[in-house]
């Protein structure tokens, strides 16, 4: 096997991803805007301002602020690997999914590279989110914004591939809608993002454990954990556990034996 | 001697409906083959088999004497496609656009370079590199996915429906420049059409209908003393 | 080379202190020990009922409990934890402060109405003053001059002449004074009110006011906003105001009285004491059971310590 056209070509994908990202400044921006609403509007105005109780990774009483700063860091990727999925599917309808998929490399090769382009993009954006966020006064551990970038990368890779997996099963662009419905609110709103799971367990057990299988929930703790230099094994686990799960999908849906685009013409 | 393209006893179904019935052709090195189907004839899918798109388990393909079953890479690695639909990304350069296809062929740096010089010369479109894709007419963006498929110097091309949308005249120039392809470099074309105007009386004519294919041979020879356009309707209308 | 380094370092580290804060257990009858460098409890010693004010002597040796409910003031060897006797201290102490002599523990009698004064040597009382009706916070100058003690009911600071240990003036402050502090220098005297809401900050020499402190939290009842314990800066820049169930520290600036930040602690945090170098200030939070340890310089909280049951006082124990 010769390394170099390997390389080569995930250099030019990343790099085209980071092109696109570039020209699509609206979008960059409006996934910035969502969290920031959530943390400077919701967060402000709910009653925990005497403080959450502690549980790992805080060592002391924090406000909800903080609490949800790893769960919007992973709305960034959630949404990011969304729209990476939007965008596979619009791709596909013009055409220049073909362009990438006759490329003369293993397809698994070229989807990873795909997923690796739009992961850097989302891991830039969430750094940026930490960011803003320490400028309005929630911060972590200086050290944690270093140990953060791998859990980010997992979890952008995750949720990149749970994306994929949706765009090789969606057959036409204006199922997105539903994807919204079904896959990116229950997914969000059924996590540890907003509120710890203890907290859903005392409203339900039934709650409590939907969030607990969610991977989603993983992804989160995972950057919550490592925002303070903690690795969260058991999240981790769950989490590289969920990535395969979703490219065996995706590589599954792409299988030129299962036909991308049975449709005629 | 190797043909540049086989195709034999190729089938696929889309459920209970064949798209493609044992399907067998071949194409001469450097030899210009238009395939000719009304829409529904089952053109798209035979280029979406020959790009690999989707496989099937009868029938095989080899571009340039690789099997695209057994060694799928290095046929796509020998071939050059031009799809339908445009594949540009409107907002790169002309230049940017080849040097992403180039990488994905594993080409980087001065060989790259040197290579989409060469292509858009050979397109006469190098002075343009510069520019965004956006602001290309139809035919100039045509033009440019043709030399992005030359770049890795394939050695079969295939052209869905390249001129599609096109106006009569840049019709006609992309329509030269693409004989003139097989004609001085020797690369084995492919060019799917609906359009009878396109194909010339000394080209290779397989003619695809309802999945089979009705005729193969040389155009001039095929229509007779008949139009082509002629030639092509009586042929359709009857019954399969 | 490096090894030298390394030996270096090794020598040149303080070694390992293991200073302690002691904390009292209101509700424990305990005090629990915390290990400064590793902020861990070590140790947890039995007192008497309901242990509240805790103080060492100046030079450390001795360590003086107000057991509340046992009515006396218990005097401990910090190293072995043994009670070695009990001072009389009137009904009901719950604050005091140790005069610069260290010599006179001046006691609040919070069911009395009287503060005493008692000769810790003597081990006998030297004064009895009658003050306002719940008598709670306990101040004495840096020279030693003026004792003040703050009654909760009465809403006033007594001024009290240590010398003749009579009252020579009586100042208003907002509902339920709590707890009464000179500055290093003596110029300022702060009292806080925990109805109020407010601190006062009078001037020492003419016992006039100086300036009111109020506080605001975003998102917070004013009436949970309820100023307790406050710890000031040596250098007297800034002061530390507990302010109970609002579970917030807030950091005051002395020169403007402005508050400058709200830090977030545990539940109806009261009192507080530094480390050895001022670099950390742990608080007492009463109903969460817990030591939070604020880091001063970047005034956030670093940890929340579990200790017994309604943690009330803290005092600071070099060991070296």
């Amino acid at each position: 096997m010769v390394i170099h056209p390997y390389l080569t070509s995930l250099r030019a994908i990343v790099g085209r991803e980071a092109l696109r990202f570039l020209h699509q400044r609206e979008r960059f921006v409006a996934a910035l805007v969502r969290p920031l609403v959530w943390l400077v509007v919701f967060a402000a105005g709910f009653r925990a301002a005497l403080g959450l109780s502690i549980i790992p990774p805080y060592q002391t009483y924090i406000t909800y602020e903080t609490y949800i700063v790893p769960g919007l860091c992973g709305m960034i990727l959630l949404f990011n690997g969304m729209q990476g999925s939007l965008s596979l599917v619009y791709d596909r309808e013009m055409g220049s999914m073909r362009l990438l998929l006759t490329a003369p490399l293993p397809r698994g090769w070229l989807l990873f590279a795909k997923l690796v382009g739009s992961t850097a993009i989302s891991i830039l954006q969430a750094l940026v989110f930490l960011a803003i966020a320490a400028a309005f006064g929630v911060t972590t551990a200086p050290l944690g914004y270093l140990t953060v970038i791998p859990a980010l990368a997992i979890a952008g890779l995750m949720l990149g591939a749970l994306g994929l997996a949706l765009s090789s099963f969606i057959k036409q662009l204006e199922n997105f809608a539903g994807v919204m419905n079904f896959v990116i609110f229950p997914m969000f709103f059924l996590s540890s993002a907003l509120y710890p799971l203890w907290k859903m367990a005392e409203s339900s057990e039934l709650l409590h454990d939907i969030c607990a299988v969610n991977p989603f929930t993983h992804a989160v703790e995972l950057i919550r954990f490592a925002l303070y230099g903690q690795l969260n094994l058991p999240a981790l686990g769950w989490t590289i556990f969920a990535t395969c799960a979703f490219m065996a999908f995706a590589l599954w849906g792409y299988d030129p034996a299962r036909g991308l685009t049975r449709r005629k013409s | 001697m190797t043909p540049g393209l086989s195709v034999q006893n190729l089938s696929y179904n889309y459920g209970a409906r064949k798209a493609l019935d044992d399907v067998t052709f071949t194409v001469e090195p450097g030899a210009f083959c238009a395939l000719l189907g009304p829409n529904g004839a089952g053109k798209s899918t035979l280029f979406a088999l020959l790009t690999r798109l989707f496989t099937t388990a009868s029938g095989q393909i080899a571009i340039a004497g690789h099997d695209m079953t057994t060694v799928p890479r290095r046929a796509l690695a020998r071939m050059g496609v031009v799809f339908q639909a445009q594949t540009l990304d409107l907002d790169l350069t002309i230049r940017q656009n080849l040097t992403y296809f180039a990488a994905l062929h594993g080409l980087s740096g001065r060989d790259a370079s040197n290579r989409i010089d060469a292509s858009l010369d050979r397109l006469a479109i190098r002075d343009r590199a510069s520019e965004k894709a956006r602001s290309l007419n139809g035919g100039h963006r045509r033009r440019t996915e043709i030399a992005r498929a030359l770049i890795h110097q394939p050695d079969v091309l295939l052209l869905d429906e390249a001129t599609v949308g096109l106006d009569a005249a840049t019709r006609e120039a992309i329509t030269t420049h693409v004989h003139d392809l097989a004609a001085t470099d020797g690369i084995t074309v492919l060019w799917a059409t609906h359009l009878t105007d396109e194909v010339r009386d000394t080209d290779r004519l397989v003619i695809l209908h309802q999945g089979r294919i009705m005729q193969d041979g040389h155009a001039g020879t095929l229509r007779g003393d008949a139009s082509l356009q002629q030639h092509f309707l009586t042929l359709t209308a009857k019954p399969a | 080379m490096i090894r030298t380094t390394l030996a270096l370092l090794v020598l040149s580290a303080p070694a390992a202190f293991a200073d302690e804060m002691w904390i009292t257990n209101e509700r424990d009858d305990t005090i629990s020990v915390i290990d400064t460098q590793t902020l861990e409890v070590t140790r947890t010693i039995p007192t008497g009922a309901r242990p509240r004010g805790i103080i060492f002597s100046h030079d450390h040796k001795v360590v003086y409990i107000c057991a509340s409910d046992s009515d006396t003031v218990q005097v401990m060897d910090p190293d072995t934890g043994e009670v070695l006797h009990e001072l009389p201290s009137g009904e009901d102490p719950e604050q005091f402060a140790l005069h610069p002599d260290n010599r006179h523990l001046y006691i609040a009698n919070e069911d009395d109405a009287i503060s005493t004064v008692v000769d810790v040597e003597t081990r006998t009382v030297v004064a009895q003053i009658s003050v306002g009706i719940e008598p709670e916070g306990m101040a004495v100058s840096p020279d030693g001059k003026i004792a003040i003690t703050t009654s909760e009911t009465t809403n006033m600071a007594h001024w009290i002449d240590t010398e003749t240990q009579k009252i020579f003036a009586n100042t208003l402050v907002d509902s339920r004074p709590r707890h009464a502090e000179f500055t290093s220098d003596g110029a300022e005297l702060w009292v806080s009110s925990e109805i109020g809401g407010t601190v006062t900050v009078f001037d020492g020499a003419t016992q006039t006011e100086k300036a009111k402190i109020t506080f605001d939290l975003p998102n917070i009842h004013p009436d949970r906003i309820q100023p307790v314990g406050f710890e000031f800066t040596p250098d007297d820049a800034i002061a530390f105001v507990a302010l109970g169930p609002a579970n917030h520290v807030a950091v005051v600036n002395m020169a403007s009285y402005e508050v400058e930040e709200y830090i977030l602690v545990g539940r109806r945090v009261w009192h507080m004491a530094f480390n050895r170098d001022h670099s950390q200030l742990f608080t007492t939070n009463g109903i969460s059971g817990d030591v939070t340890v604020i880091d001063v310089a970047s005034r956030k909280p670093v940890k929340s310590i579990k200790v017994g049951r309604f943690p009330w006082g803290a005092a600071f124990r070099p060991t070296n």
